[in-house]
């Protein structure tokens, strides 16, 4: 493919190219992608790989002219997890960083923008990460506020 | 004038009104029906617009804001029901001075700014949109047709409604203005600006609901919005009832003692016909933009009032 | 309070009663479209089932509108926009609100963004069950809405009114909701 053949490695995953980068080459990677005509910016998403301590970015790019999809995985360590902002490149990445870091937590070095972006008034752990015990924090919050019984001695 | 005089003018103006706000909502509540069946759904019952009015009447709390959104609703509905008092129904006119073609001119624009008056007060921005498009559309309007009115008012040499009536129902339907080719123009002329006048499709843009949430109703609940369509249903009644007594003789065909009872009921029957016909134009077309709408007015239906109003002109030097 | 009419008296009693018959017959909502609800009014609107022989209208602001209906989950953020608007309605204001979401956090019931129970912050007059409610549903819904009013049993506005401290006490806490330590917990 012709991606692979770009950057010099990754592999072939359901029809798509799968390149595996470390952060720092990330910035070229795309650059050199964008150029060679990936002009698209699919998405960025994130995934949390809790047992290996990892947080995996991936960005999604597609070419009009080769009809293909590239995903570029970037692995970083889940403490402290930190990343260059690519928002210079494409415009668009700066509102997913947005939301990446509401809901895991990361930090995009570069963009200013990282105010609240979905959550009303969150001030707790990021939500999407996996060590977050949904149930319990359901449990504390909405389950615990009580029904508004009438008192059906006075009545209305 | 006698007291006793005075009272039965009164009680007349009275039942005047009554009847004009019974006629306007039983006729809205009719083209809801209709509009329904032109969408091929049952519908609502024909009554369904005294259910609604008598509900906003009697809902329990009110919001106001302030005492000018207060007293802009007053000025509407005592500007309309003026409006409905110096109109000749069925050729019987209660209030009459000289010149009263040009005063109800100037009556129907108080409603439009009582209107605006109270939205601007209400101080909600889509409301203020809304009066912004509403004036736009009363000036788009005014001008074809005062273009016809003042046709009308060369021909039969007159600027009384009184006149004009009485000169149309000499010979019943054959002497209506309708019937002379250069009114046939200007009637087509008015009809379009009655559209705009009742706020009908297509030219609903000031009150547009999916877009600007009702435009300066916006801010109107309980109390005030029933209020409001009390003032709609007159409106309904004294616009196609000034086009009624314009074009088509006030709906006068009977003269003698108990003539004014056929009267009523062929103005009835007039006017009812109009609100037919702009409610099925309303039924089959989306709304126009409010420049497309102004200039509509503006370029193709002042061009047709000018040039009846010049084809009359040539017949009265003649 | 009363008037006379022909040569009876109408008591404040009857008046009300008048006011019932006429408020039941007339039911303008107000749909607050969240989640995938919004999808099932058009069909209720439209020639298929036709909601306005039973003189319900849909308006375009909640100052006008008698019924607010709920479509599906509510989230924090949109819970605060749902009260502002039914605290912008006139009363007598009902609510009607869809599916399970409203009932208990149907699908969402782990969520940690979505309000399980609608009841807990504003109080709802029928619920329609179902994932989604069919358009028959929603004419159900309001057929019994109707049956409700005529009975005086459709008041939870004037249990708002009664409870408004609990109410507000409610949404507090789920507005500002804070833990000790908690980033550790979760």
């Amino acid at each position: 493919m012709k991606s692979i053949e770009l950057i010099g490695k990754g592999k072939e995953m359901h029809g798509r190219a799968y390149i595996e980068v470390m952060p720092d080459e990330l910035e070229n990677a795309i650059k050199k992608l964008k150029e060679n005509g990936f002009n698209h910016f699919v998405m960025l998403s994130c995934i949390d790989w809790l047992e290996e301590e990892k947080f995996e970015l991936v960005y999604h790019l597609w070419s009009y002219e080769v009809k293909e999809h590239v995903m570029l995985s970037v692995r970083m360590n889940r403490n402290n997890a930190s990343m260059p902002s690519m928002s210079h490149l494409f415009p668009q990445i700066e509102t997913y960083e947005r939301e990446i870091h509401e809901m895991y937590g990361i930090e995009f070095d570069g963009n200013n923008r990282l105010t609240p972006f979905l959550l009303e008034n969150w001030h707790h752990a990021p939500p999407m990460r996996k060590d977050f015990d949904s149930e319990k924090f359901v449990g504390k919050l909405y389950e615990s506020i009580p029904f508004i019984e009438e008192d059906e001695n006075e009545g209305i | 004038m006698d007291v006793m005089g005075i009272a039965i003018k009164v009680a007349l103006l009275t039942a005047y009104a009554v009847i004009g706000t019974c006629v306007g909502l039983l006729f809205m509540g009719i083209g809801r029906k209709i509009i329904a069946r032109v969408h091929n759904r049952v519908g609502p019952p024909f009554y369904q617009n005294f259910i609604d009015v008598a509900k906003l009447l009697s809902k329990k709390t009110n919001i106001s804001h302030g005492w000018i959104f207060d007293l802009a609703l007053l000025f509407s509905i005592s500007g309309i029901l003026l409006t409905l008092l110096f109109l000749p129904i069925g050729g019987v006119q209660l209030l009459s001075m000289e010149g009263d073609a040009f005063l109800v001119l100037y009556l129907l624009a108080i409603p439009a700014l009582g209107f605006a008056l109270g939205a601007g007060a209400s101080g909600n921005p889509n409301a203020g949109v809304g009066v912004m498009r509403a004036l736009v559309m009363m000036l788009s309007y005014e001008l074809p047709f005062i273009i016809t009115l003042i046709a009308l008012m060369i021909y039969y040499d007159t600027t009384s409604l009184a006149t004009i009536v009485r000169m149309q129902s000499i010979n019943g339907v054959k002497s209506w203005a309708i019937t002379m080719p250069p009114f046939m123009l200007a009637a087509f002329a008015a009809d379009m600006a009655l559209q705009g006048m009742l706020m009908e499709q297509p030219f609903d843009i000031p009150v547009a609901p999916h877009e600007i949430a009702s435009g300066p109703m916006v801010e109107f609940g309980g109390k005030y919005l029933g209020s409001l369509m009390l003032y709609k249903a007159i409106a309904l009644v004294a616009e196609t009832t000034l086009f009624v007594d314009l074009f088509l003789g006030g709906g006068v065909v009977a003269h003698g003692n108990f003539a004014f009872v056929i009267n009523f009921i062929v103005w009835l029957a007039l006017i009812f016909l109009l609100f037919i016909l702009s409610i099925l134009i309303a039924a089959s077309f989306p709304r126009f933009r409010i420049e497309q709408a102004f200039g509509f007015y503006w370029k193709y239906e002042a061009i047709i009032a000018a040039i009846s109003l010049i084809w009359v002109y040539i017949l009265v030097i003649k | 309070m009363g008037l006379y009419i022909g040569d009876k008296m109408m008591k404040y009693e009857e008046w009300s009663k008048l006011a019932i018959k006429v408020s039941k017959a007339s039911l303008w909502m107000l749909h607050f479209c969240t989640g995938c609800g919004a999808i099932e009014m058009p069909p209720v609107m439209t020639s298929r089932y036709d909601m306005e022989r039973f003189g319900i209208a849909p308006m375009a602001t909640p100052r006008q509108a008698d019924v607010l209906l709920i479509t599906g989950y509510l989230t924090v953020k949109t819970l605060r926009r749902v009260i502002q608007v039914y605290e912008q309605m006139q009363s007598p204001k009902y609510v009607i609100a869809f599916g399970s979401c409203t009932i208990n956090g149907g699908m969402y019931w782990d969520s940690y963004n979505t309000i399980k129970h609608l009841e807990k912050y504003i109080p709802v007059d029928v619920y329609i069950t179902g994932c989604m409610p069919r358009p028959e549903g929603i004419i159900n819904a309001f057929i019994k809405l109707m049956e409700l009013i005529d009975e005086g049993k459709a008041r939870g506005w004037e249990k708002y009114q009664k409870y408004y401290d609990k109410y507000k006490e409610n949404q507090r806490r789920v507005f500002n909701f804070e833990i000790e330590g908690e980033n550790e917990e979760y």
